[in-house]
């Protein structure tokens, strides 16, 4: 197991330098330019050049990268050309907003979804399972900012509310922070519900019809104890990943949400961040995505191995 | 074994993790409630109170977030609507479009390349540091220093020396008469700011210390940025606010709902919301006619479009009006290369041949051109904004009519930037501002060696024009001379003018004193709260 895990993270350098140089040349390659953005029709081609020394984008392509990646390497990931902003300290503060946001639209999800997956499997093709069905492919197929759109139209309009203007932290303020997060955290749960309800119920389903269920019913268990002692955690392999992935993707940031919420998340200083043409801070957000990215499926692989012992890591 | 107590630990952690969690989300839930009626009832109870007992704070929501403080380096409008609360140049455009004077007390002119500014005396930098002549001195430096790489730095390139002439005399010296310099002094990125606080942080994106009546506070990057009242500043009972926060808000509905609750103040809207705002209570729009303009540009290098007849068919072909009514909800003017809203300067453009909308004559000149069947054409337009795009597909229906078939590229607006800078399309629409002197329009834009002329356009006529009116100045005489050049732009099309819209802001009806206008957007020094 330890070797494994040891494995894996030696595994991050070459999917981190692969992304590195990727994102690396993708910016590059787009077309707009960086100083023209910032100076505007008025500049002056004098400004402009100046502007391109100043970031060094007049070297080649080969020390550029030589350049930023010593630095990465060091933690030190520049500074914004916007803002002159240091890009690190700016990108964990925004993950802080992202990861309160994932973990508790993942609970929302969980809670929701996990309970109605296994009920819905286990009373299959009643009404309750078709309930079950068309709410969860609802909450699949209906998109995120339609959803939030329409929440804050209702609000705003019915109820005469909307959420407070301007983020603050948890610790600042525990309660106006939760009246913040809690509209987003709604829309973004509700999704992610809809994919891991059906994954729970496809998947205690197929557990269910195996012969050791019948086995262990034909030795008189309850049902109770058939569902949770046994099938649920036979299910849970597939349920996990489907949400490992899920959080691995709304750790890099919920670009839509956060915006139609302002929520300064990653997803927010990425967006931001690539309209201005901000090569810096494009580079070391996506960076910094990819490693939390691997580092949750990691962490999932390593769930595996707790909940079903069959699977070990060599 | 060993294995499943550690799943029965993770699994108990996990239900217990649940069971906190499904507590906290209901509490808010019920937090939630009891905030809105709160909030609900101070609002009520705030109405009826007199104005002194509110707390004079206003909300207002940004659309974009700030790119940045420093006011030499920074064009965007996200950042000039903060850091022109913070800081001050020497003169300023009163809502007439006349100069009138800001830390300069008054001005003189011992000759036609000579301007002698005496300064209020007395005005400090919120960093509590007397403002002199030399803050004058140095900060017109720092615009005009290449290493600064300021946007601005064209307004001023005919500066030949500064001279300081005591602490709150100061002298700039031109190279040549500019008509143009005093309303370029009124631009906002011509303000003066203090020495050692550049030198200290490298430049002034991050902090920012002017002399104005707001003082900066805090900047949280995609969040807010919070102002408060100079309670030093020279002007008696000025501002009338205590603080100013900014929001970013990037998304129109939230703006929109955060307004109707009254959770904002303040916010821009476009036309289309500000028709729904329209008899919301408690919320009011103010317009104001834009300095804006819309424009078709041409590459007048492009194989067809470098035939003027070819220009001035299409010119005919287009319905400006239609423009207005559709893609600007009938709130707009249609407009020549100079603004309505700059007063005196821009003319009349009704009765001009080339609007007169005459399909038949459209046509004749193609045909005159050596295009009677017409040709395929691509119009490129930025995607991020709704108006050029609705411009965009009217044109090209509009076009169809003289055989003109156009296809639409949209692109992004960093790309569009790119495309524009390189005149790498056939046809471009985008939008301009007028800037604060006609010169902007004129020359900027269109003379053969003007910096944003990216059109390749050239005319040795116009050229002479352009020039002499920078040099006159004699205010009629100046005018004439641009109306003659307005007539022969229109007449050499190098684009198409199009309509100048309205600009529509929604505040609360509790702010009182709000008055926008088309220089100055978002003045608050004696604005309140009632």
């Amino acid at each position: 197991m330890f070797t494994y895990v040891i494995r894996r993270i030696l595994m991050l350098v070459p999917v981190l330098f692969g992304v590195s140089v990727l994102i690396f040349l993708v910016m590059r390659i787009i077309p707009g330019d960086v100083a023209q953005t910032i100076l505007g029709t008025d500049a002056t081609p004098e400004a402009l050049q100046q502007l391109r020394e100043d970031f060094g984008l007049n070297l080649p392509l080969h020390i550029q990268y030589f350049n930023w990646m010593s630095g990465v390497l060091t933690l030190d990931f520049g500074e914004s050309m916007r803002t002159g902003k240091e890009i690190l300290p700016d990108i964990l503060s925004r993950f802080t907003v992202t990861f309160e946001l994932t973990l508790i639209s993942a609970l929302i999800a969980w809670i929701i979804a996990i309970p109605m997956g296994i009920i819905a499997a286990m009373k299959r093709n009643s009404n309750t399972d078709f309930g079950v069905r068309i709410v969860s492919l609802l909450g699949v197929s209906f998109p995120n900012f339609a959803l939030a759109t329409i929440i804050i139209l209702v609000l705003a309009l019915v109820f005469s509310y909307s959420p407070p203007v301007g983020y603050v932290g948890f610790f600042e303020d525990p309660f106006k922070n939760l009246e913040i997060m809690i509209i987003p955290a709604i829309v973004m749960g509700t999704s992610m519900a809809g994919a891991v309800m059906r994954m729970t119920r496809s998947s205690v389903l197929e557990i269910l019809m195996q012969d050791f269920i019948r086995t262990i019913r034909a030795k008189g268990a309850k049902e109770r104890v058939v569902i949770f002692q046994h099938a649920l955690k036979n299910a849970m392999i597939p349920i996990l990943t489907i949400i490992g992935l899920q959080v691995g993707t709304l750790l890099g940031g919920a670009v839509i949400v956060e915006q139609i919420f302002s929520l300064p998340g990653l997803g927010q200083l990425v967006l931001t961040a690539i309209n201005q043409r901000d090569f810096m801070v494009v580079q070391g957000s996506v960076l910094f995505i990819a490693f939390i990215f691997v580092l949750v499926n990691l962490l999932i692989d390593i769930l595996y191995a707790y909940i079903d012992p069959r699977i070990s890591y060599k | 074994m060993f294995k499943k107590q550690y799943m029965y630990v993770l699994f108990i952690a996990l239900i217990l993790l649940l069971a906190a969690c499904s507590n906290e989300s209901s509490e808010t839930e019920e937090g939630n409630d009891t905030t809105t009626e709160t909030e609900n009832e101070s609002e009520e109870s705030v109405s009826e109170e007199t104005a002194s007992d509110v707390e004079q704070v206003i909300k207002i929501a940004n659309d974009q977030e700030p790119a940045g403080l420093d006011p030499h380096k920074t064009p965007a409008a996200s950042s000039i609507r903060v850091y022109s609360k913070i800081y001050e140049g020497l003169v300023t455009f009163d809502e007439n479009m006349e100069v009138e004077g800001q830390l300069a007390e008054s001005w003189e002119q011992p000759d036609d390349t000579t301007y002698l500014f005496n300064l209020i005396e007395g005005v400090q930098f919120h960093n509590g540091r007397e403002m002199t002549a030399e803050d004058v001195k140095y900060s017109f430096e720092r615009i005009l220093d290449e290493e600064t790489a300021s946007h601005i730095a064209s307004y001023f390139a005919g500066i030949e020396s500064i001279e300081v002439l005591g602490d709150y005399q100061v002298q700039f010296k031109l190279a040549e008469p500019d008509a143009t310099f005093l309303s370029n002094l009124t631009h906002s990125g011509a303000v003066i700011v203090p020495q050692e606080v550049v030198e200290e942080n490298g430049d002034l994106q991050q902090v920012a210390v002017g002399t104005g009546p707001f003082v900066f506070e805090e900047w949280v990057p995609d969040n807010s940025v919070t102002l408060t009242k100079n309670e030093n500043y020279y002007l008696d009972g000025i501002p009338k606010l205590n603080r100013i926060e900014y929001y970013t808000m990037l998304e129109e509905a939230s703006r929109l709902s955060a307004i109707r609750t009254g959770e904002i103040d303040m916010t821009t809207v476009n036309a289309q919301s500000a028709e729904l705002l329209s008899g919301q209570e408690g919320v009011e729009i103010k317009d104001y006619q834009s300095l804006e303009y819309s424009y078709v540009g041409f590459n007048v290098e492009h194989e067809i479009l470098s035939d003027v007849k070819v220009r001035q068919a299409l010119s005919l072909a287009t319905n400006r009006q239609e423009i207005v009514d559709i893609a600007w909800k009938g709130e707009g003017l249609v407009t020549g290369p100079i603004a309505p809203s700059m007063a005196d300067w821009s003319i009349d453009v009704e009765a001009h041949e080339l609007y007169s909308n005459d399909v038949d004559k459209a046509k004749e000149l193609l045909a005159e051109a050596g295009y009677a069947d017409g040709f395929d054409i691509t119009i490129t337009t930025a995607s991020s904004y709704p108006d050029m795009v609705d411009t965009a597909q009217l044109l090209q229906q509009q076009w169809k009519e003289i055989g003109v078939n156009a296809e639409i590229q949209q692109v992004e607006w960093g790309e569009y930037i790119d495309i524009w800078s390189n005149t790498s399309a056939d046809i471009l629409v985008g939008r301009n501002g007028s800037g604060s002197d006609p010169d902007r329009a004129m020359n900027y834009f269109f003379h053969t060696e003007g910096s944003a002329n990216v059109w390749n356009f050239s005319s040795d006529e116009y050229d002479t024009l352009v020039e002499e009116a920078r040099r006159t100045i004699d205010l009629d005489a100046r005018k004439e001379i641009y109306v003659e050049a307005q007539n022969l732009l229109l007449e050499l099309s190098p684009n198409l003018f199009m309509v100048s819209p309205k600009n529509y802001v929604a505040v609360r009806d509790s702010v009182v004193d709000y008055v926008p206008y088309a220089h100055s957007t978002e003045d608050l020094d004696e604005v309140f709260k009632k």
